[in-house]
C-alpha cells in the first residue's frame, strides 16, 4: 500500500513537470507582451500595455486580423457542414466501404501541413488560378474536415436510434428527422467542432503561406516579422492568438466532452 | 423503406467526398505529375523525366533527409518516455482531477505552433530566459550560443509542440485496458516492473503506435520549427522543399522531394500499424 503511494506521487510530480514543459513557454510569450522595455530579457523593470496599444493602431495589423476572421469564418461553415454530412452519412453508409470512408475522411490529418501546401500550389499552378484568400480557405477546409469527421462521428458513436425510427414511422421525410431530431442532438458536438475548426483555421501558417496571394492573415504577419525584423509588438500579437485559441479550444473541448458523458449517460 | 433511405449514405458522402477530391487528392497527384517535368528558364516544361528523383540521390540531400529522420526519431522517443507516464497515471491512478488534467494536456495543442516556435527563440536565444538565468546566478560568464539554431533547438521544440498528440491516443487505449489482467498478473506473484513489461506496455502497443507516428509524420514535414530554430546548421528536409517553391522557383524537382519525405512516413506508418496491432487479431 505504501508502494502504492509512492508511484502515485512520482507519477503525479512527472505530469506536473511535463504540464509546466508545456505552458511555461507560453507564459514566457504573454509576460514579454507587458514589458515595457524594447528587448525581450528578464528581469522586467516596468509592465506596460503600450504594445497592445500600438498593435491596434497598426493598420497592417488590423487588415491582417480581419483577413484572419474572414478566412476563418468561411472555414468553419464550409468544414463543418461537409464534417456532418460526412460523419451521419458514413454512420447510415452499412456499406463494405464505411472503414474506407473514414480513412478516406481523415487522411488528410496523416500528411504534413507542408504537404498539403505544395500539392496545393502545383494544382493552383496547374490550373493557372490566381491565388487569394479564397485558395487559402480551401485548403483550411481540407485541414478541419477530419477533425469535424473524428468530433461528430465520437459523437453518433451510441447515439439513440430510436428517435430517428419514431419520427420515421411518424411519416418524417429525411430532411425533417435531421432537422427536428438529428442535428438538435448533434449541437454540442457541432459547436465543438466548429470552435475548433476556428482555431485551427486561426493559427495555421504554412498551408496559408503556399496559397495566399498579396493577403496577409495574422499569422502570416507573425512569420514575416520573424523572419525580416522583429519589434516588441510581436509579443503582444502572438498573445493574442494564443489567447484566442486557448478560449475558444477550452469552450470547445467542454462542448464536446459534454456531448460525449450525456451520450454516455444515455440508454 | 427504400424510398426513405434513398437520401441516406452514399449521397451524403458525395459532398464532402468531392471537396476532398479536388482539394486533396488531385493536388496530390498533380504534385506527382509535377515531379517529372522539367525547369527550363523559369518556365515548367511537361515532359517525362527522373532527372528530379536521380538529383535526390546527391549526398547534400541524403544527408538532410539523414538528419530530418534522425531529428524526428528523437522528437518521437523524447515525446514517448516523457508522455507515456503521463497517460498512464492519467489512465490508471488519477480518478478525481482526470478531466481536468486531460484538458490541461490538450489545450496546448490548439494554440499556433508559430507562436510556441516563437517561445522558444526567446527561451533560447543569446539573450534568452536560459542564459539571462545562468548569468544571473553566476553560472557563466559568456552566453551558451549552441542553445538556439541547433539540433537541440529544433528537437526541443517539436517535443513541445507535438507530444500531445502522443499522450491522447496512449491514454484511450491505457484507459480501456483490462484492470483484472494486471491484477492478476500481480496476485500471480508478478513483480511491477515484469507486470508492466509483460502485461500493460504489449497491451498498449496500438497506442504506442499511432501516438508515435501523430508526433514522428509532422516532425517529419516541419519546415517553420526548424527554419526559425535550425539556423543554417539544423537544416531539416522542410526548409529545402519549401525553397523550390520561393526563392529557387523549381516545382519540378520540389515536388520530387516532397514525394519522397511522403512515400518515407507512408513506409514508417505502414511499418508502425502493423507493430501496433492489437494482440490477437491476425
Amino acid at each position: 500500500m505504501h508502494q502504492d503511494k509512492m508511484s502515485q506521487w512520482v507519477f503525479g510530480i512527472w505530469t506536473g513537470t511535463v504540464l509546466v514543459f508545456l505552458f511555461a513557454p507560453l507564459f514566457v510569450v504573454a509576460i514579454f507582451s507587458f514589458n515595457a522595455s524594447e528587448i525581450s530579457v528578464f528581469p522586467i523593470k516596468e509592465l506596460t500595455l503600450k504594445w497592445y496599444v500600438q498593435m491596434f493602431n497598426n493598420n497592417a495589423f488590423k487588415e491582417a486580423l480581419l483577413n484572419s476572421l474572414i478566412v476563418a469564418g468561411f472555414t468553419v461553415v464550409i468544414a463543418t457542414s461537409l464534417g456532418i454530412i460526412a460523419a451521419t452519412g458514413i454512420r447510415s453508409y452499412a456499406g463494405r466501404f464505411k472503414g474506407t470512408a473514414r480513412a478516406l475522411g481523415t487522411m488528410p490529418m496523416m500528411v504534413p501541413r507542408l504537404i498539403l501546401g505544395i500539392a496545393l500550389l502545383t494544382f493552383y499552378n496547374m490550373l493557372d488560378t490566381d491565388l487569394s484568400l479564397v485558395t487559402v480557405i480551401f485548403g483550411h477546409v481540407v485541414i478541419a474536415l477530419p477533425y469535424v469527421v473524428l468530433i461528430v462521428s465520437a459523437r453518433l458513436v451510441g447515439f439513440d436510434d430510436s428517435l430517428e425510427e419514431a419520427a420515421r414511422d411518424l411519416g418524417a421525410g429525411t430532411f425533417t428527422v435531421l432537422r427536428e431530431i438529428t442535428l438538435p442532438l448533434l449541437r454540442p458536438a457541432i459547436v465543438g467542432s466548429a470552435l475548433m475548426s476556428f482555431t485551427l483555421s486561426f493559427d495555421e501558417v504554412v498551408v496559408t503561406f503556399f496559397t495566399t496571394g498579396t493577403a496577409n492573415t495574422l499569422p502570416m504577419m507573425i512569420w514575416s516579422m520573424l523572419r525580416f525584423g522583429m519589434t516588441p509588438e510581436i509579443n503582444a500579437v502572438a498573445t493574442l492568438t494564443l489567447v484566442v485559441s486557448m478560449v475558444l479550444a477550452f469552450v470547445g473541448e467542454m462542448s464536446i466532452r459534454k456531448a460525449q458523458t450525456k451520450s454516455a449517460a444515455a440508454p | 423503406m427504400k424510398q426513405r433511405r434513398l437520401l441516406d449514405g452514399s449521397s451524403f458522402l458525395a459532398p464532402p467526398g468531392v471537396w476532398l477530391l479536388i482539394f486533396f487528392i488531385l493536388p496530390m497527384l498533380s504534385m506527382v505529375i509535377f515531379s517529372v517535368w522539367r525547369t527550363v528558364d523559369y518556365k515548367f516544361v511537361a515532359t517525362f523525366t527522373l532527372e528530379n528523383y536521380e538529383r535526390l540521390t546527391g549526398s547534400l540531400y541524403v544527408n538532410v533527409f539523414w538528419r530530418t529522420l534522425r531529428i524526428s526519431s528523437y522528437v518521437t522517443l523524447i515525446s514517448l518516455l516523457l508522455g507515456y507516464p503521463v497517460a498512464y497515471f492519467l489512465a490508471r491512478k488519477v480518478k478525481q482531477f482526470r478531466l481536468t488534467l486531460l484538458m490541461l494536456l490538450v489545450l496546448p495543442l490548439w494554440t499556433s505552433y508559430l507562436v510556441r516556435t516563437y517561445a522558444w527563440m526567446l527561451i533560447l536565444g543569446t539573450n534568452g530566459v536560459i542564459n539571462q538565468s545562468l548569468r544571473g546566478l553566476g553560472l557563466i560568464d559568456q552566453p551558451i550560443t549552441w542553445l538556439l539554431y541547433s539540433d537541440f533547438a529544433v528537437t526541443i521544440a517539436l517535443v513541445h509542440i507535438y507530444m500531445p498528440y502522443l499522450i491522447l491516443p496512449l491514454f484511450a487505449v491505457l484507459e480501456k485496458m483490462d484492470g483484472n489482467l494486471i491484477e492478476a498478473a500481480r496476485d500471480l506473484g508478478g513483480g511491477r516492473w515484469r507486470t508492466f513489461w509483460h502485461i500493460t506496455l504489449p497491451l498498449s502497443l496500438p497506442g504506442i503506435a499511432t501516438g508515435c507516428l501523430f508526433v514522428f509524420i509532422p516532425s517529419m514535414g516541419a519546415f517553420v520549427t526548424p527554419e526559425l530554430l535550425g539556423g543554417t546548421r539544423s537544416i531539416m528536409i522542410g526548409s529545402i522543399i519549401s525553397q523550390q517553391f520561393g526563392v529557387s522557383f523549381q516545382y519540378p524537382f520540389g515536388s520530387a522531394m516532397s514525394l519522397v519525405l511522403m512515400a518515407i512516413i507512408l513506409l514508417f506508418t505502414v511499418v508502425a500499424l502493423r507493430f501496433g496491432r492489437p494482440a490477437g487479431s491476425a
